[in-house]
C-alpha cells in the first residue's frame, strides 16, 4: 500500500486550453475589433465634447420631471393604455405560444426531422421582425385599430414563446409519459398528467417574464402611434421637452417594476412551493397572480374596445391585398441588393458593439446589483438598490431616445447607434446577470471568505468563473434581439438596415421594403444559428 | 483547546458539528457568548485584520465548496487568496502562480496528474483531495475539517487525515475534525468531543475510549 | 401641540386609523376614477371608421409642437363640430407615414398634411382633395442653420455647406427635407452627399439641438419653428441662422373621398368655408388659429403642389 501511495509522480500534464472555447473566444474578440474598426473608432475623432451641454440638459431634466396635474392625468391614461396593450399582447403571445409549442415540439414530430426543421424555421419569420416593424405593417392593413398594437406584440412574442415552451416541454424526462401510454392512456391525457406538471413552473414563470417585456414593447409601439405612454413620450420627445420625457420614463419604469415584482413573486413561489401535505390547498400568491392576470386581460379587452370583427372585415382584406400587391415581387435590382448587403454589415457591427458594451457593463455591475444571501450592511443595501434602479431606468428610456442623446456627445456614424443600443441592452443584460449571480450557490464564495480572501479575490475565484457561462449565454441571446432593435436606432444617421427600412417605409416603396425585411429575417436567423453554436461551446 | 491537540468531533446528524466548525472559522456569528480564535475575538475585527485572522484558519468543508468551473490549480491556489493581493490573484487566473507549491501539495494527495483538469470533471473523492491540497498551500495554524474523509477509501482517508494532522503540527497548531468513522477518530486524534443536540456530552482523551464507545454516537453498531 | 397637528394634517377633522370600510370606499373611488378615465377610450386608440356614418375623423402629421397640438386636439375638434354640426373626432398620430397610410385606409377623413405627405396621400388615395392652407403656407420658407464653430457668416450661397456634417429633420418633411434638398441641388450641392451622409434628426427641435451640440455642424428646419424658438429665447447661442430658402407651398388640409360619400357632396365646401371663416377676432377661433400658428386659413388647390410632386419624384421620395 505504501508503495502505491508513494509511487513516483506521473509526468505532469501541460496547461492546455480547450480548443473550441478558445476558438470562439478569439473569434469573438476579432469580431468586436472588426466592428469597432468599422465604426471608425480607430480612424479619427469620434467624441464631440461640445455636445456635453445638450446631453446635460437631457440628464438634468431627470431631476425635474414634469409633474403638473394636467400632464399627470395624461400619464395615468397613457399608462393604462400601455398596460392594456401589454396584457393583451402577452396573453396572445402565451396563447399562440402554447399552440405553437405543440406544433414545434420534438414530442409531436418524433423522428420526422424535416417537418420539425421546417416548422421551426417558419417561426423565424415572425420572430425576425421587430415589434415596431410589425406595428408599421399592421397599421397599413388594419388602420387605426387596437388590434395593431395587440398583434404587433403578440405575433413576434408568440413565435419566441412557442420556441421556449417547446424547449421546456422537450426537456421533461419522457419516462412517465411513455409509461402512461404503455398503460393504455390516450396521448392527450398522457401529456396532461406527465408532461405538463413538470413543465408548468417554467411555463408560468416564462409567461410572466413575457408580460414584463410586453410593457416595454407597448411603449415602443406607442412611438409609432399605438397610443399610451410611448405615444406621449414620442410627442414630448419630438419637441425635446425633456422634463415630460422623463415623467413618461418614470411612469414606464414604475409599470416595469410592477410587472417585475409580480413576476419575481411568482417565480419565487414556483421555486419554493408552500403546500400542505394533508389538504388540497392552492398557493394563494399563485392563484391570485393567475386570477389577476385573467382579470387584467378581460379589462384590457374592454378598455381597448377590441373586437374580432375588424380582423375579418372586408376592408382589412382589401388593404392586405393592396400592401401585398405592392410588395410582391420584392425588388431585386442590383443597386438595392448591394446596399442591403453593405448595410447589413453595418447592422451586424452595430449589434456586436452594442452587445460587447452591454456584456462588459453587465459583468461589472452584476455583483453589486445582485441581492446577496444573508444580511447586508445598510450601505451595501443602498448601493444595490441604486444600481438596480439605474438599470431599470437605462432600459425604460427607449432606444430611439438614447440614439439622439448619445448623438449629442459622439459624432454621427455607426458608433452612436451602437452605443445607444448598448446602453439599452446593458439595462436588460445587467438585470439578467444580477439574477444569474443571485442564483449561484453562495457556499464556495463563503468558503473563500472563510480562508481570508478579500472581496475582489473572492469575486474573481468564487463568482466570476461560475457566472461567466450563464451571462455569456444571455448576451448571445440578446445579440439576436440587438439585431432587431437596430431598426429603432438606424434612422438617426446611424445607418444599417434600419435607416434603409425607415426611408423605404416613408416613401412607400413596398417592393424594397419587402427585400429589406427578407434580409432582416435572414440576418436574424444567421445570428441565431451562430449564437446557438457558441452557446453549445460554452456548455 | 491547546496547540498540538487533535480533536475529533463526533455526534449524530444535526447535532451541531458543522455549526461548531462554522463558529471556529468565523463564518457563523455566535448567538450568545464569545468565540476566542487564535487569541482574538473575530466578531470584534473588521476588514483586513479579520481577513488576516481568517487566513490562519483552514477549513475543509463538508460540501467541499470548490468552484467546479475552475481548473484544479486555481482551486488549490485559492488557499492563498488570504495573503495574495487582488492583482496577483487575478493574474494567476491567466498564468498560474506559485506552481511548485501547488504541484507539491497535489503530489501529497496524489493528484498531480490532474493539475489542469476542470474541477467539476473530478470524482467526489478526487475533489475532496483538491480541498485538502488547498489547505496544504494555505498552511493554516488551525485546521478545521468537516467530514474530510467521507468519500475516500480507507487507505486514502488514513493518509488525508495524516496530512491534515501533520499540517496542523507543522505550524504548531491544532486540528478539529468532525468524523464519521470512529476508527479514524481514535487513530488520528488525541481527544474526542461528542455532541448531541448542540450540547457537549462527551469530552475525553482518545486513550480512554474504544471504538465501541464511539459507535453509540452514530446509532449504528459496528 | 394638537393645533399644530391639525394644521399640518390639513384640516380640523380628527385623523383616525383607516377603517376597513374607509379603505374599501377609497378603493372604490380609485376604481371609479379609473373607469372615468376610460370613458373616452374609443377616442384614445380606436375609431369606428366604416361603421359610424356621421362622424368625421381628423388628424395631423406630427410636425411642429406636436405635443401641444395633439394634447389640445379637443379645441380643434370641438370648434369644428360646433360650426359644422358634425361629430368630429381627433385621432392622434405620431408618424408621418402612418398618417398617410391611415388616410388611405379611410381611418382619417381630414388630415393636416405637409406638402410632400399631402402629395403622397393624394397619390395613394384617388379622389382626395386639398381644402385649405394657412396664410403662411403659400409663402413658406426653411432656414439653414450652422454651428458657430464653423465660423460661416450668413449667406445666400449654400455651397459651403457641402463639406459639413449636415442633418435634415424628418425624412418626408417638406420644410425639413424636401425643399431644402431641392434648393441645395439647385446650387449644385448633392443633397445626399455631405461627409458621412446626411442625418435625419426626426424633428425640427432635434435638428436645433444636434446642430447646437456640434455633432452635426449644419442643419435645416422650418422657418416657423425657428422664429418661434428664437422668440422664446430657446435657441442655443451656438446655433446661428445661415440662409433662408425661397418660398414654396407647404401644409394643407386634405379631405378623403369616403368622407364626401358619407357626409354629402357639400362637405368640402362647408369645410373650406369653416376654415377660411375662422377669424382671429373671435376668441374661440383665435384659439384654433393659435394652435396652428396661423393668422388665417385660405383656400388651396392641388395644382399648388405640382412642384412638390415633381421634386419628390426627382429626389426619389415619391415612387
Amino acid at each position: 500500500m505504501t508503495a502505491v501511495l508513494d509511487a513516483p509522480p506521473v509526468a505532469r500534464p501541460r496547461l492546455h486550453r480547450v480548443r473550441a472555447r478558445w476558438g470562439w473566444g478569439l473569434g469573438a474578440v476579432a469580431v468586436v475589433v472588426w466592428s469597432l474598426a468599422g465604426a471608425g473608432l480607430f480612424a479619427g475623432e469620434v467624441v464631440n465634447p461640445a455636445g456635453r451641454a445638450q446631453f446635460g440638459r437631457f440628464a438634468s431634466a431627470a431631476l425635474s420631471p414634469a409633474l403638473d396635474a394636467e400632464f399627470l392625468r395624461v400619464l395615468v391614461t397613457g399608462a393604462l393604455v400601455t398596460l392594456a396593450y401589454a396584457a393583451l399582447g402577452a396573453a396572445l403571445a402565451v396563447l399562440l405560444g402554447a399552440l405553437g409549442a405543440v406544433a414545434v415540439a420534438r414530442t409531436t414530430w418524433g423522428r420526422r426531422r424535416l417537418g420539425w426543421t421546417l416548422t421551426r424555421g417558419a417561426l423565424a419569420v415572425p420572430r425576425g421582425l421587430h415589434e415596431a416593424v410589425w406595428g408599421l405593417l399592421l397599421v397599413n392593413v388594419l388602420g387605426l385599430d387596437p388590434w395593431v398594437g395587440v398583434l404587433a406584440i403578440g405575433l413576434p412574442y408568440g413565435a419566441v414563446t412557442a420556441k421556449v415552451f417547446a424547449d421546456l416541454l422537450d426537456e421533461v424526462p419522457r419516462g412517465g409519459h411513455d409509461a402512461l401510454l404503455a398503460a393504455g392512456a390516450g396521448r392527450s391525457s398522457a401529456v396532461l398528467y406527465e408532461l405538463l406538471p413538470p413543465a408548468a413552473g417554467g411555463l408560468l414563470s416564462y409567461s410572466f417574464y413575457r408580460l414584463e417585456c410586453a410593457v416595454r414593447s407597448a411603449v415602443v409601439l406607442g412611438l409609432i402611434g399605438a397610443g399610451g405612454l410611448g405615444y406621449q413620450l414620442s410627442l414630448s420627445f419630438s419637441s425635446l421637452r425633456w422634463e415630460q420625457v422623463w415623467s413618461c420614463v418614470y411612469a414606464l419604469a414604475l409599470l416595469c417594476l410592477l410587472a417585475d415584482v409580480t413576476g419575481r413573486a411568482v417565480r419565487r413561489r414556483l421555486a419554493a412551493p408552500r403546500s400542505s401535505p394533508t389538504r388540497l390547498a392552492r398557493d394563494r400568491v399563485l392563484t391570485a397572480a393567475v386570477l389577476g392576470s385573467l382579470a387584467l386581460v378581460a379589462w384590457s379587452w374592454w378598455y381597448l374596445a377590441v373586437t374580432p370583427a375588424t380582423l375579418f372585415a372586408e376592408r382589412t382584406r382589401e388593404q392586405l391585398g393592396y400592401v401585398l400587391g405592392a410588395a410582391w415581387p420584392p425588388d431585386t435590382d442590383a443597386d438595392l441588393l448591394a446596399s442591403v448587403a453593405s448595410l447589413a454589415v453595418d447592422t451586424v457591427q452595430m449589434s456586436v458593439i452594442a452587445i460587447a458594451v452591454a456584456t462588459v457593463g453587465a459583468v461589472l455591475v452584476a455583483g453589486v446589483a445582485a441581492r446577496p444571501p444573508g444580511r447586508m450592511t445598510p450601505g451595501r443595501r443602498l448601493l444595490g438598490t441604486v444600481v438596480r434602479l439605474g438599470l431599470l431606468l437605462l432600459r425604460a428610456v427607449p432606444a430611439p431616445v438614447w440614439a439622439l442623446v448619445v448623438l449629442f456627445v459622439l459624432l454621427p456614424g455607426v458608433l452612436p447607434g451602437a452605443l445607444a443600443l448598448g446602453v439599452y441592452s446593458f439595462g436588460v443584460l445587467g438585470r439578467l446577470a444580477a439574477e444569474a449571480t443571485e442564483e449561484l450557490d453562495p457556499r464556495p464564495r463563503a468558503a473563500l471568505a472563510a480562508l481570508g480572501a478579500g472581496p475582489a479575490a473572492g469575486w474573481l475565484y468564487g463568482v466570476l468563473p461560475r457566472a461567466t457561462g450563464p451571462v455569456l449565454a444571455f448576451a448571445l441571446y440578446r445579440w439576436e434581439v440587438a439585431i432587431r432593435d437596430s431598426v429603432l436606432v438606424g434612422v438617426l444617421g446611424a445607418g444599417g438596415l434600419g435607416a434603409l427600412l425607415a426611408t423605404q417605409l416613408a416613401t412607400f416603396d413596398w417592393g424594397a421594403v419587402a427585400t429589406t425585411l427578407v434580409a432582416l429575417v435572414l440576418l436574424t436567423l444567421a445570428v441565431d444559428l451562430v449564437s446557438a453554436r457558441a452557446r453549445q461551446a460554452l456548455r | 483547546m491547546d496547540a498540538g491537540e487533535r480533536v475529533a468531533v463526533v455526534g449524530p446528524s444535526g447535532a451541531g458539528k458543522s455549526t461548531l466548525l462554522g463558529l471556529a472559522n468565523a463564518a457563523v456569528p455566535p448567538t450568545g457568548g464569545t468565540v476566542e480564535l487564535l487569541g482574538a475575538d473575530p466578531s470584534a475585527l473588521r476588514g483586513r485584520t479579520l481577513r488576516q485572522l481568517r487566513s490562519r484558519v483552514g477549513t475543509v468543508h463538508q460540501q467541499l465548496e470548490l468552484v467546479g468551473q475552475l481548473r484544479v490549480v486555481h482551486n488549490v491556489n485559492a488557499g492563498r487568496l488570504g495573503s495574495w493581493p487582488a492583482s496577483r490573484a487575478a493574474w494567476s487566473l491567466v498564468r498560474p502562480q506559485g506552481l511548485p507549491a501547488v504541484l507539491e501539495a497535489l503530489d501529497r494527495v496524489q493528484l498531480a496528474d490532474r493539475v489542469y483538469e476542470r474541477t467539476d470533471r473530478l470524482s467526489g473523492g478526487q475533489r475532496q483531495r483538491v480541498a485538502v491540497a488547498r489547505l496544504l498551500v494555505q498552511r493554516p495554524e488551525l485546521v478545521l475539517a468537516d467530514e474530510p474523509a467521507s468519500a475516500l477509501d480507507p487507505a486514502l482517508a488514513d493518509r488525508v487525515l495524516g496530512l491534515l494532522a501533520g499540517l496542523a503540527a507543522d505550524r504548531g497548531g491544532a486540528l478539529v475534525a468532525s468524523l464519521h468513522d470512529p476508527a479514524l477518530a481514535l487513530r488520528h486524534c488525541t481527544r474526542v468531543v461528542g455532541l448531541v443536540a448542540g450540547r457537549v456530552v462527551l469530552d475525553a482523551p482518545t486513550a480512554a475510549l474504544s471504538v465501541r464507545d464511539l459507535a453509540d454516537f452514530y446509532g449504528a453498531p459496528r | 401641540m394638537s393645533t399644530r397637528r391639525t394644521v399640518r394634517s390639513g384640516g380640523p377633522a380628527a385623523r383616525t386609523p383607516l377603517s376597513r370600510r374607509g379603505f374599501l370606499a377609497g378603493g372604490a373611488a380609485v376604481l371609479a376614477a379609473g373607469l372615468a378615465a376610460c370613458g373616452d377610450r374609443t377616442s384614445l386608440v380606436a375609431a369606428a371608421p366604416s361603421g359610424s356614418t356621421g362622424r368625421l375623423s381628423i388628424g395631423a402629421i406630427p410636425d411642429q409642437d406636436p405635443e401641444v397640438l395633439q394634447r389640445l386636439y379637443r379645441t380643434v375638434a370641438d370648434s369644428m363640430s360646433g360650426a359644422l354640426d358634425l361629430d368630429v373626432a381627433y385621432q392622434p398620430v405620431t408618424d408621418y407615414a402612418a398618417a398617410v397610410s391611415l388616410f388611405r385606409t379611410g381611418d382619417l377623413d381630414l388630415v393636416w398634411f405637409g406638402g410632400l405627405t399631402g402629395v403622397q396621400a393624394r397619390l395613394q388615395t384617388p379622389g382626395a382633395r386639398p381644402l385649405a392652407q394657412r396664410d403662411i403656407d403659400a409663402d413658406f420658407h426653411s432656414i439653414f442653420v450652422v454651428n458657430t464653430a464653423t465660423g460661416l457668416p450668413p449667406s445666400e450661397d449654400l455651397t459651403p455647406l457641402a463639406g459639413l456634417r449636415f442633418t435634415y429633420g424628418s425624412e418626408t418633411s417638406t420644410s425639413g427635407r424636401l425643399m431644402p434638398a431641392y434648393f441645395l441641388q439647385e446650387q449644385g450641392v448633392d443633397p445626399a452627399g455631405f461627409p458621412g451622409g446626411p442625418g435625419f434628426s426626426g424633428s425640427h427641435d432635434a435638428t436645433l439641438a444636434l446642430v447646437a451640440s456640434g455633432s452635426y455642424q449644419a442643419g435645416v428646419l422650418n422657418e416657423q419653428v425657428w422664429t418661434a424658438r428664437s422668440e422664446e429665447g430657446a435657441v442655443d447661442p451656438a446655433v446661428v441662422r445661415y440662409s433662408r430658402t425661397p418660398a414654396y407651398y407647404d401644409y394643407h388640409w386634405l379631405l378623403g373621398p369616403q368622407a364626401t360619400e358619407r357626409l354629402g357632396e357639400e362637405l368640402p365646401g362647408r369645410l373650406t368655408g369653416y376654415f377660411t371663416g375662422l377669424s382671429a377676432d373671435d376668441p374661440a377661433d383665435a384659439e384654433v388659429l393659435d394652435l396652428f400658428g396661423a393668422g388665417a386659413f385660405i383656400p388651396t388647390e392641388a395644382g399648388n403642389y405640382d412642384r412638390i410632386e415633381q421634386i419628390g419624384r426627382r429626389l426619389g421620395l415619391i415612387s
